[in-house]
């Protein structure tokens, strides 16, 4: 059997022998899900070591690993293991674990199997699957979950439907199934069609607008490790690798052309709304969700580019999303076990009660909001170079896309902070601050997750660059600007070792501890300001609070439109099953009529 | 070594806190001459720095320590290195250290967050309050402010680098010369007025309502350390527009005094503008720049397209 197989066969046979494990015994999911889990990553990495790789059967090129399926499936893998290991205290003592190991088994099988499949018709099982391994995985959350799961798997499958249409397009033009090599000109209408149709796949997996609506839906609901692990960190990877796939290798898409336009203004567009709903949320959970959906738009926008510089970014936000992202989706579920609630509104002055997951959840936060030096700003620093380049070409909307996508980074900072005060700082409700960490097996993935994060951007150039996106694109990465992450690193380090001697030279030895100042007052419970209305003033802008009104009405929601189109042609139909005898008889009778008219 | 020089003695802290301290001297003093008073001695910024070091630090029992403490730290390394980037780029602009024009719009958001993050931790409900003012300060002056900073861009076919957008004005002259950079120039210097949150824009502090907002618990060392911060950025944000848009500071002798001036103007032009006009409401304030001051900042772009 070729090595390619083993890290896409493994879990999922692990997969069903825990899903038919019965429930009385115990440890033995978890540890057959853990075992998988290292010896994927094991694989992977001895994979990745030797790539490209590749596994033909007959003519067709089944499999391959290269460059950039080789790094995605890296991540994938370390990814699965992390998730295994959280899992181990969240979902302690929960019921149907049989299932919920096993179907995370099959996803991170079947992930790997989408992104290292090269033929078209491969890939599209893989990705089917997926979308009901997600379905009943989010369906894990109960009754609650039972919408929201729905709504996800409509939206995923019927985006399915749409890709099968534009792999079927592309059959009818070139003959073939295989992904490599393709280099399709996007120069005439089948062709574009093709592309946005598989494209709408790549947008409803990682959660592009308009497509998005699953994400926040389902976040309420589901399961926080499924959440972290699938649409914040497994989703994106899949999603922006197959739009790197089909931008980079199966089309050609040229600066300037409608296609790069459309791509760049979904991007923007994704960038600002998804973040504007995210500042006025009220639940934890739900707040993280919709920024998974917006910092969509910042791969989008890279790849959208088609500069080097744009899709490197691209990609290399891509990862730093999955990690950031998966790190702050672990610490909301770490706030959940503890306090049982993730309303925003019941939270406050954690910091002091789980030290370990407040540092890690406001470093992934800073790093989401892109504050250098950490991840999230050598990324986004990238596409905007990137979209400053599209106007060395001669466009000029490069500066709405530019706009966008820097005033976006300082909404999701604004909405990061609300977070970090409304959870972690401020009051404690009801004076519950003593300290009650959660257990090691959840707050080390974040914690490694935000190791990561600091690492990516201080050794941005030195590690993931080098070895994951610079092999990944064909051409060289030029840097029109600059930025030296290890050098601004330790200037900031000594800075706050001058900070700290200047602490020493004043009078902070003899630091007294007394109440908080209140203009007098004592303070009390009825004083806390939990941080959930910071921006209503944003929200009473009156053209903002027409789309927030319009927002909540479902309006922007396609799952939301569609069911009204369809209910309203089903409507029609309704009327005519009025139960009453004569008129079906009737319908009969003229449908046997026009029978006989045509067959005369 | 020599990198640590810079960023420690000159033109790094050393430098831009004992110029931030002469600002903040002008500041006062150009106050105190509008309002017929006779205004402080020239040391009084430094002598209050130092009265605040020897001071006792009360830490309020709702905070969390680190946080706390780190916060002006790390809002003081913010500024420094902006300030170290900008003044080498100025004295050289082929050399290549730390960012880019992008990479300063981000280092400048840092003083910002470290006195959010500051409020935030003091566990205090009127810093709390003060905190998200600022932040929605931010919020509300980065959109104009990164569309005044992009007519710069755009004028020079897309160079990024301070030193390269230097190295232009030096050619073609200053961008402030041409009627988009005017417009971007006067965009920027109110978005500057409200980084530094002055009045009109000082409501996250504003002191008859909110006591100082986000560092009302602050005080002693602490307090010394963001007065110090306050006082860099006002050195510090003039020194950035005069580099890119009014040709930046020559650093030869008789040049240098056209340099000086061109910062001390700006000084003078947010002190009176601070000394004329009342506190805005928070509200009015994000209102007004996603609304007249985005429309003039889209003004300069849409001029700076059209070569004007």
């Amino acid at each position: 059997m070729n090595s390619l197989f083993y890290p896409i066969i493994i879990p999922f046979i692990a997969g069903i022998i825990t899903l038919l494990m019965p429930k009385r015994i115990k440890f033995v999911k978890e540890i057959i899900a853990l075992l998988t889990s290292v010896f994927v990553l094991s694989i992977v990495i001895g994979l990745f070591r030797l790539k490209p790789l590749s596994f033909t059967l007959g003519n067709t090129l089944l499999l391959q690993l290269d460059n950039l399926s080789g790094f995605v499936t890296l991540f994938i893998a370390a990814f699965a293991l992390l998730i295994i290991v959280y899992s181990f205290g969240f979902m302690k003592g929960k019921d149907r674990l049989n299932q919920y190991y096993g179907y995370m088994l099959m996803t991170l099988g079947g992930s790997i199997g989408a992104v290292l499949s090269n033929d078209l018709i491969c890939f599209l099982a893989f990705w089917g699957f997926l979308g009901i391994t997600l379905y009943l995985l989010i369906n894990m959350g109960g009754p609650d979950a039972a919408y929201a799961s729905k709504k996800a798997l409509i939206i995923v499958g019927g985006s399915d439907a749409l890709m099968i249409l534009g792999v079927g397009i592309i059959y009818f033009m070139t003959k073939s199934f295989s992904m490599a090599g393709l280099s399709l000109p996007l120069n005439n209408g089948l062709a574009i069609a093709a592309f946005l149709t598989l494209a709408c796949g790549a947008f409803a997996k990682a959660g592009a607008m308009p497509l998005h609506t699953w994400i926040p839906e389902s976040s309420e609901v589901a399961p926080v490790p499924v959440m972290a692990f699938i649409p914040a960190s497994l989703d994106k990877l899949l999603g922006i690798y197959f739009l790197a796939r089909i931008s980079l290798d199966m089309f050609i898409i040229k600066t300037g052309s409608t296609v790069s336009i459309i791509l760049l203004a979904l991007g923007a567009i994704t960038i600002l709304a998804a973040v504007m709903m995210a500042l006025v949320q009220h639940n934890l959970k739900k707040l993280l969700a919709y920024h998974a959906v917006s910092q969509v738009g910042y791969m989008v926008l890279g790849i959208g580019t088609g500069n080097p510089i744009g899709i490197a970014g691209g990609l290399f936000h891509m990862l730093n999303n999955a990690i950031y992202k998966y790190g702050l989706f672990l610490c909301s579920g770490a706030i959940e076990h503890k306090r049982k609630t993730t309303d925003l509104d019941k939270l406050g002055g954690l910091s002091k009660a789980m030290p370990i997951t407040y540092i890690s959840c406001l470093i992934a936060a800073l790093a989401i909001s892109g504050v250098p030096p950490l991840n999230g700003f050598v990324s986004k620093w990238m596409v905007y170079q990137g979209l400053i380049e599209l106007g060395n070409s001669g466009g000029r909307l490069w500066v709405i896309w530019l706009t966008a996508a820097i005033f976006g980074s300082a909404l999701t900072l604004a909405s990061f902070m609300k977070l970090t005060h409304a959870v972690f700082l401020g009051q404690c409700p009801e004076g519950r601050c003593e300290r009650q960490e959660v257990g090691v097996a959840m707050w080390l993935p974040a914690a490694v997750l935000a190791g990561l994060c600091v690492l990516f951007g201080v050794f941005a150039y030195q590690i993931p660059i080098r070895f994951f996106i610079q092999p990944s694109i064909s051409k060289t990465i030029t840097y029109p600007g600059m930025w030296n992450a290890s050098l601004s690193t330790g200037l900031i380090l000594i800075g706050i070792v001058v900070g700290f001697i200047i602490y020493a030279i004043g009078s902070i030895k003899n630091l007294r501890v007394d109440e908080p100042f209140i203009g007098g007052e004592p303070l009390r419970e009825d004083m806390k300001v939990s941080g959930v209305r910071f921006y209503q003033t944003i929200e009473d802008i009156p053209v903002l609070s027409l789309f927030y009104r319009w927002a909540e009405r479902g309006l922007f929601d396609i799952y939301d439109q569609f069911r009204n189109i369809l209910f309203f042609f089903t409507r029609i139909l309704q009327r005519l099953h009025n139960g009453v005898l004569s008129t079906y008889l009737a319908w009969c009778l003229l449908g046997v009529i026009i029978l006989f008219f045509v067959l005369r | 070594m020599k990198v640590l020089f810079y960023f420690l003695i000159l033109p790094g802290f050393l430098f831009t806190a004992a110029a931030g301290l002469l600002s903040s001297w002008i500041d006062r003093k150009v106050t105190a001459r509008v309002q017929w008073r006779v205004g402080p001695p020239f040391l009084q910024p430094l002598i209050d720095i130092v009265k605040l070091l020897g001071k006792e630090t009360i830490l309020p029992s709702t905070a969390n320590k680190i946080t706390f403490l780190l916060s002006p730290v790390i809002g003081l390394v913010g500024i420094t290195l902006v300030s170290t980037l900008l003044w080498i780029m100025d004295a050289n602009p082929n050399a290549s250290f730390i960012g880019d024009l992008i990479v300063v719009l981000y280092l400048l958001a840092i003083p910002s967050i470290s006195v959010i993050m500051g409020g935030f931790s003091s566990g205090n409900p009127i810093a709390s309050i003060g905190a998200s003012r600022e932040m929605k300060l931010l919020l509300s002056y980065e959109l104009p402010f990164i569309l005044a900073i992009l007519v710069p861009v755009i004028k020079s076919g897309g160079l990024i680098k301070i030193g390269q957008l230097l190295n232009y004005q030096a050619h073609n002259g200053v961008f402030a010369g041409s009627a988009s950079g005017a417009i971007a120039l006067v965009v920027a210097i109110i978005c500057m007025q409200a980084k530094l949150a002055l009045v009109p824009f000082d409501m996250p502090e504003a002191e008859t309502e909110l006591i100082g907002g986000p560092i009302i618990e602050y005080s002693g060392t602490v307090l010394a350390m963001y007065k110090l911060t306050r006082a860099m950025m006002l050195f510090t944000l003039p020194v950035f527009l005069v580099i890119i848009f009014i040709g930046g500071i020559e650093l030869a002798f008789p040049a240098a005094i056209w340099g000086i001036l061109k910062i001390v103007g700006l000084l003078v032009i947010i002190i009176l503008i601070r000394n004329t006009n009342p506190r805005l409401r928070i509200d009015q304030a994000v209102k007004l720049f996603w609304g007249p001051i985005t429309g003039l900042a889209v003004l300069a772009v849409v001029l700076a397209f059209l070569g004007k």
